[in-house]
């Protein structure tokens, strides 16, 4: 499934007083199977960008396209968008509302008029997908789970879908570590599984070690779009946008400047080892 | 959108009109409502009118905005002036309908019945135009708290409405959050019948309940570690004071009432 | 040694409905004038420690003595929050008012404080936490970082002399975190105010001066970060992570670099591992 941007703008209550434009003139696509992260800072327009994946927000200007058509034209069938394209949303646990796990994570797939018995096996399958043992957790209240396992039943509840394109808003936002990093593991192993992934994020550490490819967002417009490597070589422009770098990066750009011969744009911790010790053991033999 | 809600109809500008005591402002309009009721025929509303478009003149805020006020309230308006022309009992008959009769007397009062509702609305208008939700709240507050000897809450309403100002934006916010996230889920708020609608609410309405529930624990215990513990020994940053301004509006309020009391009597 | 401002002696707690305990006989002392942190996974009993500490919550055993102040004394409780005040998680939900300035006065209001001294204060805490243009602006059109930065001012003006954060930068993004942060340390460098950071973020924990890391209920290590972070097994098995820093230098350390132990910020892990490659170079 490949979604495309054409020139998308949005804004928000055009011609009242309040008027402001999220989005100007944004252009990409994205291909199955990617692992997507937009990074920008608060309000430069991610989570607008985000919303019109799935057709939640409508453009003011230019189109999305999701195979080649058009979503916002007439007769276009938005369940089935719905369906494919999974939105999760920053804190989902705070959409939780049923009184059973099951039926929470259920609520999609009713919405898609399924059959019980699918719907059953639907809970199940997402459940197990987010880490839940199905029989251990369908009778309980949502409410009564800890932080981590309302958010991982918020997602099944979005998994239960099948959606081939999952869109995270923040997925680990307000997780402590522990919890942060099985959400992570976790949304690693979906794209794994072939769903294709876009992730907004604050973290670089986080888009260093998962994105196959970033979109950097600036005020509303695309400012940079290529892997993790090539992002990262522009470590000074991301500072200058309120961006952070990851902290292997930032090690290996100031080791740069000491006089050490590393390559530029490393930033993952067992390449920078490596290079380190090469660079160590290399000027050991050579004092031989 | 959003934040213009939450301002009310307040219209944020510096004059004589705002920086009265909202305490004044509050007796003002009882008493404009008085004069309202008092008025016995239409020609005593002529100084209740004056009266209004010169204060509004004095407000800065444009005659506009006060005309603004009684849009939502045209239907109500013109239900009870029709109503009044039709079933009011008069002697010189204008209409003969059959079922009813439309008379001079009828006419007359129940024209003067529209005028009484419009002047009643724009005096309102004016104190909310004129003063801020915050400063409302204030005012009655203080307004009310010699009550608190028959034990009425006057403090804790005030604080009730300060903080149901403060959070309104912020659960609107939410609301259309959650609503979002549900309709990813393939939620349907908009079509179906009357009861399918009502239904749909509930996955909107489940989450905002435990979501403001949960802010109100944060709150009360933000609250509580500040050192909050009633009204009981508290002070305030706004002292609010009569001023010179104040005095000169109760006595042109009080001309006011006094000259259509004359007007309604001998006119 | 300065006197402790907060003082925790074998303090355990268990809240009503539950069985287990949620603090577990824990002890620790923090120093006027410090910048401490407690660090731990969620469930740890970190917040909890945090309610103990201004008597929000009351201890089933042990003291805490805040200012000398024995906690379970009711007499104590209204002197104990205005000498220790609290930020909270969630910016939105400890804001009261509707206007910043009005926000920042209700300390001031509920320990009634004269009118005429409230403006003076007010001006002051808002101008240390680099708020004072905000004065009258609404507070749900800030953002994160803003709000907590007014909420600390609501604190400050109360004259405190320490301040807990629990987890105060746990919803913010990494510009808001920054922000509070070093609003934070300003506080504590330059006037003093007594910091407990209560964290599950290891860069901020960095940071401080002394750290307790909490485990169910229970304080499993404490130590200068320099000691603490330095031993990253120990830490992954407690299932935290050290600094990226860190864990380079270690496992750097491990295949038999001379680096010296302790490292933990970014800067001097490069010096120092920069030093060590050209050494061997020139050798």
């Amino acid at each position: 499934m490949q979604i495309e941007f054409q020139s998308v703008t949005h804004t928000y209550q055009s011609g009242s007083p309040f008027q402001a434009t999220a989005i100007r003139n944004v252009h990409f696509s994205v291909q199955s199977g990617e692992f997507l992260a937009l990074i920008g800072h608060t309000g430069s327009g991610k989570s607008t960008l985000a919303q019109h994946i799935n057709g939640l927000l409508k453009p003011t200007e230019g189109q999305v396209l999701i195979d080649g058509q058009d979503i916002h034209a007439p007769g276009y069938d938005k369940k089935t968008l719905r369906q494919k394209v999974g939105l999760v949303f920053q804190y989902p646990e705070h959409q939780l509302f049923e009184e059973t796990v099951e039926k929470d994570v259920g609520f999609g797939p009713k919405n898609l008029g399924l059959g019980e018995e699918e719907i059953a096996n639907r809970v199940q399958e997402a459940l197990e997908k987010v880490g839940l043992p199905y029989n251990e957790f369908k009778e309980k209240s949502p409410f009564e789970l800890s932080g981590g396992q309302m958010r991982r039943v918020a997602m099944a509840g979005v998994l239960a879908m099948r959606p081939e394109v999952l869109v995270l808003d923040e997925p680990a936002a307000g997780l402590d570590p522990m919890s942060r990093e099985d959400m992570l593991q976790l949304i690693k192993g979906l794209h794994q599984s072939g769903t294709t992934i876009i992730m907004i994020s604050h973290s670089m550490d986080d888009v260093a070690r998962f994105a196959t490819r970033a979109l950097v967002m600036k005020k509303g417009t695309v400012a940079m779009d290529g892997t993790p490597a090539e992002i990262f070589l522009h470590a000074d422009e991301l500072e200058d946008m309120g961006l952070d770098v990851p902290v292997i990066c930032k090690l290996n750009n100031t080791l740069r400047q000491l006089g050490l011969p590393l390559p530029e744009g490393i930033y993952e911790e067992d390449a920078l080892f490596s290079a380190l010790m090469n660079l160590w053991k290399g000027g050991e033999k050579d004092a031989q | 959108m959003l934040s213009d809600m939450t301002l009310g109809q307040y219209y944020p500008v510096k004059s004589t009109v705002h920086s009265l005591d909202p305490r004044m402002k509050i007796i003002l309009l009882i008493l404009a409502i008085v004069a309202v009721f008092t008025a016995g025929n239409s020609l005593a509303f002529l100084p209740v009118a004056a009266y209004i478009v010169l204060a509004s003149r004095l407000s800065n805020v444009p005659f506009k905005m006060l005309l603004k006020g009684i849009r939502p309230l045209r239907f109500i308006l013109i239900f009870t002036v029709v109503l009044n022309i039709f079933f009011l009992p008069g002697e010189t008959v204008w209409l003969d309908l059959g079922f009813a009769k439309i008379t001079k007397e009828a006419v007359i009062t129940a024209i003067h019945y529209g005028i009484r509702l419009i002047l009643l609305v724009m005096f309102s208008s004016l104190l909310t135009l004129t003063t801020a939700p915050v400063t409302l709240t204030d005012g009655l507050e203080r307004l009310l708290s010699p009550l608190a000897k028959i034990r009425f809450p006057a403090h804790e309403m005030a604080m009730m409405m300060t903080i149901a100002l403060r959070f309104i934006p912020t659960l609107l916010e939410e609301a259309d959050k959650i609503m979002k996230a549900q309709s990813a889920r393939g939620a349907d708020f908009e079509s179906g019948n009357l009861l399918a609608r009502a239904k749909a609410m509930v996955p909107l309405l489940v989450p905002l309940f435990v979501s403001a529930f949960r802010r109100a624990g944060d709150l009360a215990m933000a609250m509580e570690a500040r050192c909050y513990h009633g009204g009981k020994g508290r002070t305030r940053l706004h002292v609010l004071k009569m001023k010179k301004n104040d005095y000169i509006a109760l006595l042109s309020m009080a001309v006011l009432l006094a000259s259509v009391i004359l007007i309604s009597r001998f006119l | 040694m300065k006197d402790a401002i907060f003082e925790v002696n074998n303090v355990s707690f268990s809240y009503e409905e539950a069985n287990e305990k949620a603090m577990d006989q824990v002890s620790l002392s923090v120093p006027e004038g410090a910048f401490y942190a407690v660090l731990g996974q969620n469930g740890s009993g970190k917040s909890t420690l945090a309610k103990l500490l201004n008597g929000l919550y009351l201890p089933t055993s042990g003291q805490v003595l805040v200012c000398g102040m024995d906690t379970a004394d009711e007499k104590n409780t209204w002197d104990i929050r205005q000498n220790a005040g609290m930020v909270f998680q969630n910016p939105d939900n400890q804001i009261v008012a509707t206007i910043v300035e009005d926000d920042v006065a209700f300390g001031l209001e509920n320990i009634g404080v004269a009118p005429t001294q409230m403006p003076g204060r007010i001006e002051q805490a808002l101008l240390d936490v680099g708020m004072l243009e905000f004065r009258e602006r609404a507070p749900h059109t800030l953002s994160g970082g803003q709000k907590q930065r007014i909420a600390i001012a609501g604190i400050l003006a109360m004259e405190p002399r320490a301040i807990i954060f629990d987890e105060a930068t746990a919803m913010l993004d990494p510009q808001g975190r920054k922000e509070v942060f070093a609003a934070v340390q300003k506080l504590n460098r330059e006037k003093g105010i007594t910091v407990l950071w209560i964290t599950h973020f290891m860069e901020e924990a960095a940071q401080c001066q002394h750290v307790y890391i909490m485990e169910d209920g229970r304080i499993v290590m404490e130590g200068a970060p320099e000691e603490v972070f330095s031993l990253p097994e120990k830490m992954q098995a407690l299932r935290l992570d050290a600094p990226a820093a860190a864990r380079l230098a270690h496992r750097l350390r491990e295949a038999g670099m001379p680096l010296k132990a302790g490292l933990l910020h970014m800067e001097e892990t490069a010096k120092e591992v920069a030093r060590a490659c050209k050494l061997n170079s020139k050798a």
